[in-house]
């Protein structure tokens, strides 16, 4: 009963002041729903369980290069070491991505498999809704070629039938026998859509023949991450030094799934969660603030309920309802707004891939997001009402109700006041420190220059078939082929063909330069490896800095010219003439040294995103003559629009083999833009943040200060009246606010650096920004703060001292 | 003639809200010589409070010419005024006013750093005159805080003389202490004029008011008395004083 009417007692007074109920409301709306979408959006990305039975033990076993964990695939070989030393890991499993071309009634089509060895099914807990698993024996070399397909397959290139099972599917050229069935929505590991065998044998292949792959395993009980990936350490160090050709610099690393890809940025989330924190504590502070204010003015009406009986912890009750409103209608509004924030962030990450974002990444409210909701609200309630409840009711109500202790500020409550303004100026500087710092880096991210044009092009990846291309001859004559029927065909200009556009990702092998040591095979340098056909550099805008491009005399299997970056030149050639100089690479070589002279020197190409290791990493460039690939990019320049290209693209590749698809179609600046896409996607929504921490910080500084002024303002009157000038008491009052600035601003300014330096070097902010961006801010609130000190100080000093000495 | 400290002639003050314009003032005219204790006394709402607010500098009149120590203060500059309040007035407030973040002895000398021909040594030797005159000197680094009322007002007291001023102004001065402290409070303000200073006291306590040796009496903001107290007088006003706090103590007990 007492319960309900202090609520409504609560909200009478809320519905008083709409204008402070509707601010502190969106306040806490503005709070709750940002710090909630930040850890429901990174805990959908990497840190939600795996959707299956145990998925929480799941574990992926990932390559790293000199440290930087690239969730890149190990040698089969270093897969098969890790499995026999490594302790504290069960149901080893592996697997290997790759793109498979199936042709069917209407033609061939480019689908998502892997091949995996018999339990990838078994370690999701999953079965085939129709037929069986692989078996051991599927899983050797020569045995019969199966594959279990997904469900979608199933519908729509067999109309659901029934008796799928030991029907034929022809896969890349070779005949397979579906054996199973997988249930709707199971698309383990990587969207996948086709499983079939791994059949690779470590006993069976040299080092240098065997591929790469991914390793899976459960996780025991009682075993934690860190230990198992200190024993990896120790393994892949033996490894390294038993095989330092193939290995150097070669790493590996455990961890769950969706981590294994942002192993690296892991620190970046950790700070953007800090973040979401800080801006969480700084709406509460704010609101705090706000209902102390109120608080402090209803002193005496709570001194007169004091005075009449009200225990203390029934006036805290009642202070508290304010609080608990504000927080939950917030609360509430800030939930259904990041409702439709998270829906809205489903359908724009979609847009980040060229065929399915991971399936794991489905956002929207959640348990999680349920869970947090609720410790939120209690927390921001408790931040917001209990401060100003406390203070409130443990006031002296005697003298409140004697009228007789109104004066300068009391000591505690000008602690109080410091402690607030201070941690205001701590907590925006840092919050506003580190999102700038995210802001520049993505910012940064979307203007790099890629070093190709790409306006009016059009992409497509074309997959031969290793059955019907099985030389190096019949893959460059196809890619020769392919490029001249097109450019012979209406409606397509300029046709390029290469392993790798600009803008993508490729291998990196090591890399020896003629007449350097390398001390036991260490120390080989990487550098992105890109065959191209004559011409294409040129046409891609890709620009010469020396030297030539490749022509036809480069063609040829025998021959060995390679054209190198500028940023290669700078590293590895700072004082020489790089042209006529050799280089080979060491991997791929074998034991036959096969040296590439330098003929050109071109533009740095970032390959990849800019801000990541392959996109800051030189780039040497061969021939696809010299070194044919199966699968390969084709951009081509766009005279009719764009269906008519792909039209013709589908029947020219058909002209030369109706088995090939050609699949990632789309505009070459589409490709950037999913590079850029989620650095947008994250500017806008640290531009959001910033600019709530910003509007949270300033007000929320004026707002303490100023209330601590007008707290303050009969101490401004007794200074007046014992001769005190203006001029003397504005100085004073804001050397008191530079004094505040100075003790939250020093943590804070070393708190946001700290968080910025951390971030900066992941997302290629420099030290120069990062000063210039903590300079910046510094001003920024160090402004606000002397306003806030200015304003409200002037405003008392209007007053005539008698009436500042008379203020309450 | 020299002897006048201040002077006010036909002084008004009009508080002007948005409806309502409430004369505080009216035609206020009197003379405070020098080495005089005056009290001005009058019921709530009088507006005594305001005069004395006028008197101290700290409000502006309406109309009028009020001449302080021969000089014409009624339209100088802020910064005059400041200075004026400073060096020639010293103020003793109901609710003593001390700053809480300063000790006693910075709380003291707080006047005094507002003038800038004193040295830090000048200054602790000007307060530690001060606090001594209002035996207070032994608690100069407590903070108010740590002090009862009546010594927070001895503070208070010590830190309106510690600047030599030309008049003591003197809200309510006991208004917030009980009767042992308001009779040592007032004691240290007899020992002070007879030492010479001059005092204006705005009280309604007839008792407080008795030791004055002049009286002004204020009525709905004109000068309704004002008159020199002799000692019959003010033993009048001490025992009606006492008389009513008698029956006020009885009240309470039955």
């Amino acid at each position: 009963m007492m319960v309900l009417s202090d609520l409504k007692y609560a909200i009478r007074l809320l519905s008083k002041s709409p204008g402070f109920t509707i601010l502190t409301t969106i306040v806490m709306a503005a709070g709750i729903g940002l710090s909630i979408y930040l850890f429901s959006f990174f805990n959908t990305m990497v840190f939600k369980e795996m959707p299956f039975e145990d998925g929480d033990s799941l574990v992926q076993l990932s390559s790293s290069q000199n440290g930087v964990r690239n969730a890149g695939p190990i040698n089969l070989h270093d897969y098969q070491e890790i499995r026999t030393n490594l302790k504290g890991l069960s149901e080893f499993g592996a697997y290997s991505v790759s793109n498979l071309n199936v042709s069917g009634r209407d033609g061939a089509r480019r689908y998502s498999a892997v091949a995996a060895e018999p339990n990838i099914f078994q370690l999701t807990r999953t079965k085939p809704i129709l037929g069986r698993e692989f078996t051991k024996a599927e899983n050797q070399a020569g045995a019969e070629r199966v594959v279990v397909i997904g469900y979608d397959m199933w519908q729509n290139q067999f109309g659901g039938d029934p008796k799928i099972i030991d029907q034929t599917l022809r896969i890349s050229g070779i005949s397979h026998r579906i054996i199973g069935v997988m249930p709707a929505g199971y698309v383990f590991p990587t969207n996948t859509e086709l499983w079939t065998p791994l059949r690779e044998d470590a006993t069976q292949l040299t080092r240098g023949n065997s591929g790469d792959v991914i390793g899976l395993a459960h996780i025991q009980d009682g075993v934690s991450m860190e230990e198992l990936n200190r024993q990896l350490a120790l393994v892949m160090q033996r490894i390294e030094q038993k095989y330092p050709k193939t290995n150097n610099g070669i790493g590996a690393y455990i961890s769950t799934i969706p981590l294994a890809g942002d192993a690296d940025t892991v620190a970046v989330i950790y700070s953007v969660h800090i973040i979401a924190i800080l801006i969480l504590i700084l709406a509460s502070v704010n609101v705090g603030n706000l209902l102390l204010s109120r608080a402090v003015e209803r002193g005496k009406e709570t001194a007169i309920r004091v005075a009449l009986g009200a225990p203390r912890s029934r006036l805290i009750s009642q202070m508290l309802w304010e609080s608990i409103i504000i927080c939950t209608v917030g609360g509430i509004v800030g939930l259904l707004v990041l409702a439709w924030g998270l829906e809205a962030t489903q359908a724009i990450t979609k847009t980040f891939f060229v065929d399915k974002p991971p399936f794991w990444w489905q956002f929207g409210i959640d348990a999680f997001t349920i869970k947090l909701f609720f410790i939120f609200v209690v927390g921001t309630i408790l931040i917001t009402g209990l401060l100003p409840a406390w203070k409130n009711s443990g006031a002296d109500f005697n003298a409140v109700l004697r009228d007789g202790t109104r004066g300068a500020l009391s000591k505690k409550s000008g602690r109080l006041n410091r402690f607030l303004i201070i941690s205001q100026i701590f907590v925006s500087l840092t919050v506003l420190i580190a999102a700038t710092v995210m802001m520049v880096g993505n910012f940064k991210a979307t203007r790099a220059d890629y070093g190709a044009k790409t306006e009016n092009i059009l992409t497509a990846a074309v997959l031969l078939t290793e059955s019907k291309y099985d030389t190096p001859e019949k893959q460059a004559q196809f890619a020769k082929a392919l490029q001249s029927r097109l450019e012979n065909t209406v409606g397509i200009g300029d046709v390029m063909i290469a392993s790798a556009l600009p803008g993508s990702y490729t291998s990196t092998p090591a890399l020896a330069l003629e007449g350097r040591e390398y001390t036991e095979d260490k120390g080989y340098p990487r550098a992105n490896y890109i065959v191209v056909t004559p011409g294409s550099l040129a046409k891609l805008g890709v620009e010469l800095k020396k030297g030539r491009y490749f022509n036809t005399s480069d063609e040829g299997l025998g021959k060995g010219s390679v054209i190198v970056t500028d940023s290669f030149v700078a590293r590895h050639f700072p004082n020489e003439s790089p042209i006529g100089k050799r280089i080979r690479t060491v991997e791929l070589d074998g034991d036959q040294p096969n040296w590439l002279t330098i003929v050109g020197v071109v533009e740095h190409t970032i390959q990849g995103a800019s801000y990541e290791e392959s996109g800051k990493a030189p780039s040497v460039f061969r021939p696809f003559a010299q070194s044919p690939r199966t699968q390969m990019t084709v951009a081509m320049e766009m005279k009719l629009d764009s269906d008519k290209v792909i039209r013709t693209l589908r029947k020219t590749l058909e002209s030369i083999d109706p088995e090939l698809p050609a699949f990632r179609v789309e505009a070459y600046a589409e490709s950037f833009t999913r590079h850029t896409g989620p650095m947008l996607f994250i500017t806008s929504v640290f531009l959001l943040f910033g600019i709530a921490a910003i509007v949270l910080a300033t007000s929320g500084i004026y707002g303490v200060m100023s209330n601590t002024i007008n707290q303050r303002t009969q101490e401004i009157g007794v200074k007046r009246a014992l001769g005190a000038v203006e001029q003397r008491i504005t100085k004073e009052f804001l050397m008191s606010g530079v004094k505040q600035l100075l003790w939250g601003g020093i943590p804070g300014l070393l708190a946001g650096c700290g968080m910025g330096f951390a971030m900066s070097s992941m997302l290629g902010v420099g030290n120069a920004d990062l000063l210039l961006v903590s300079l910046s801010l510094v001003l920024i609130i160090g402004g606000t703060v002397l306003m806030a000190t200015y304003l409200p100080t002037k405003r008392a000093l209007q007053m005539e001292p008698s009436q500042a000495l008379r203020h309450e | 003639m020299s002897d006048v400290l201040i002077k006010l002639e036909k002084v008004k003050k009009i508080f002007y809200t948005e409806e309502v314009e409430t004369h505080a003032l009216s035609n206020i005219t009197f003379t405070i010589n020098k080495g005089e204790y005056i009290s001005i006394s009058g019921p709530s709402g009088c507006g005594k409070s305001t005069l004395l607010s006028l008197l101290g500098l700290l409000d502006t009149s309406t109309e009028g010419k009020y001449t302080l120590a021969g000089h014409e203060v009624s339209n100088i500059s802020k910064k005059e005024r400041a200075r004026i309040r400073n060096e020639e007035i010293g103020f003793i407030f109901q609710s003593f006013n001390l700053i809480s973040d300063l000790d006693v002895e910075e709380n003291v000398e707080l006047p005094l750093t507002y003038r800038s021909n004193l040295d830090k040594n000048q200054r602790k030797e000007m307060v530690k005159k001060a606090l001594e005159k209002v035996d207070m000197a032994h608690r100069g680094k407590h903070f108010p805080s740590q002090l009862s009322g009546g010594q927070q007002q001895r503070v208070a007291v010590a830190r309106a003389i510690a600047g030599n001023p030309s008049i003591l102004l003197a809200d309510e001065p006991t208004g917030n202490l009980d009767t042992k402290n308001a009779e040592a409070v007032m004691d240290l303000l007899d020992k002070l004029h007879a030492e010479g200073a001059t005092i204006c006291m705005v009280t309604h306590d007839p008792r407080s008011a008795s030791r004055a040796e002049r009286r002004i009496d204020v009525l709905d903001g004109l000068v309704v008395a004002d008159k020199k107290m002799n000692i019959a007088e003010k033993v009048v006003a001490m025992e009606t004083s006492n008389e009513a706090k008698a029956v006020e103590a009885e009240g309470a007990l039955s």
